[in-house]
């Protein structure tokens, strides 16, 4: 026995690339079974540790390839979000719209906002829809909220609105509850009120609607709501501040109600009068 | 002792993650260097024969399991490559460096050689198909290596030397 360990001590380096060799072969030999089992054994003793590595290290090079993909995904998403979120949002305007359509009996004419009077004032805008389309002078103009204002000019396939938040555009006004008509006035387009009688009943939060007496607005549009009331400088009045349902900062999609004014008619009666003169 | 292997496991270490990042990296028309084999070739020259047998069995092991090869197919090849450089100890035989990119030229070539024949023997290949195996992948994957082990080769015998006288 003892020679055989001097021998194998001796001959170490011929001994062990025997002994390696053999165990090659062994294995090589082996049916694929026997090849599975072995492999499976291999991997969960002698190479489990240095699997745990390889695992790890390739995890981690996949954290660099993963964390390097999804920076381009959250920037491909939040675009996408952002085309969602002014989806949604024109989705939720048009939705209004048709529910506002739907309540009017009016021909309304949906048409966008191209362009919007440069002054801080912002006074008109200029609608995608003209004289082609139908649209003509003093036609109203609503929006999801309520009235947005009228048709100043039309040309061939664009007109111009005058908003109500325009001085000098002023209509004829209904408290919903009370029936207290009056003219909506502005002084500087942002703040708007009527003046009424001391002694009409005039409450906060009242809705306030279109008269339908000027003769281009028709009965029943939403303006807004009373916001507060103070006193006025003459004493037999007082002055009604109202908040507009349109944020005329917002307005994009609006429809024109296709409306002669009811002042039309006596019009052209006067013309035809004039002409037989 | 513990020394020398921390060093060597180190080297196989950074060979292993070099292997597996870097070399796709540079692979030129899908020939990769076989890094891990140049540093069995080192290991062999520097340390002799015994350690380079052990660690050219358990690399090829290594090898065998994670890919579908036969099992026992790159143990044995790189036994008898590791056996084989391990014949050249720098101990034992002075070598200048254009002798050790013959050697390690051979060393591919043996282990491929070994690895081509178990599979011949095992799949039914014919020697047609070693050949053409060794012109197009054996060859340009040893002269690829070649190329990047002699690097330090070189620079030790040359340019270190050079700088010393």
């Amino acid at each position: 026995m003892h020679w055989i360990v001097e021998f194998v001590v001796k001959h170490r380096s011929s001994c062990s690339f025997l002994v390696t060799i053999v165990l090659s072969l062994w294995m090589i030999s082996g049916p694929p079974e026997f090849q599975a089992r072995a492999s499976r054994f291999l991997t969960l003793t002698v190479f489990y540790p240095f699997q745990v590595t390889f695992n790890n290290l390739t995890h981690i090079r996949n954290i660099f390839s993963e964390n390097r993909h999804l920076r381009q995904e959250v920037a491909r998403l939040n675009t996408e979000v952002s085309r969602l979120l002014e989806l949604k949002s024109e989705n939720e305007r048009l939705r209004g719209l048709l529910d506002l359509s739907q309540d009017f009996t009016y021909e309304l004419l949906p048409v966008r906002v191209v362009a919007r009077d440069p002054s801080i004032e912002n006074k008109s805008v200029i609608i995608n829809a003209g004289y082609k389309d139908g649209v003509r002078m003093w036609m109203p103009l609503v929006g999801e909220k309520g009235v947005v204002g009228k048709v100043i000019q039309v040309m061939n396939g664009l007109s111009l609105v005058q908003l109500i938040k325009d001085p000098s555009n002023r209509i004829s006004i209904l408290s919903s509850r009370s029936r207290t008509v009056s003219i909506l006035e502005t002084e500087n387009g942002r703040s708007f009120f009527f003046r009424c009688r001391n002694h009409e009943d005039v409450q906060i939060g009242d809705t306030i609607i279109t008269s339908g007496l000027g003769g281009i607005y028709p009965k029943g549009l939403r303006v807004g709501q009373v916001d507060r009331i103070t006193d006025s400088q003459n004493p037999l009045f007082k002055r009604v501040w109202v908040e507009l349902s349109v944020d005329f900062d917002r307005i994009e999609d609006l429809f024109v109600l296709l409306l002669s004014p009811q002042w039309q008619s006596f019009r052209e009666e006067l013309d035809s009068l004039e002409m037989q003169r | 002792m513990l020394k020398k292997f921390l060093k060597w496991a180190g080297l196989f270490f950074l060979a292993f993650i070099l292997q597996t990042t870097l070399a796709p990296a540079i692979s030129i028309y899908g020939i990769k260097p076989d890094l891990l084999m140049l540093v069995l070739f080192i290991l062999a020259i520097k340390t002799g024969m015994m350690p380079a047998i052990y660690v050219g069995f358990f690399l090829g092991l290594a090898q065998d399991l994670y890919s579908p090869s036969i099992l026992g197919q790159n143990a044995l090849s790189k036994t008898i490559a590791g056996f084989f450089a391990g014949l050249f100890n720098e101990k034992l035989v002075r070598i200048d460096p254009i002798f050790q990119a013959v050697l390690l030229l051979l060393m591919f070539l043996l282990n491929d050689l070994v690895f081509l024949v178990v599979q011949m023997v095992k799949t039914g290949g014919s020697m047609q198909v070693i050949t053409m195996q060794v012109l197009t992948a054996t060859l340009p994957r040893s002269f690829y290596s070649l190329l990047l082990g002699m690097a330090p080769f070189l620079w030790e015998n040359y340019v270190q030397a050079a700088v010393k006288r």
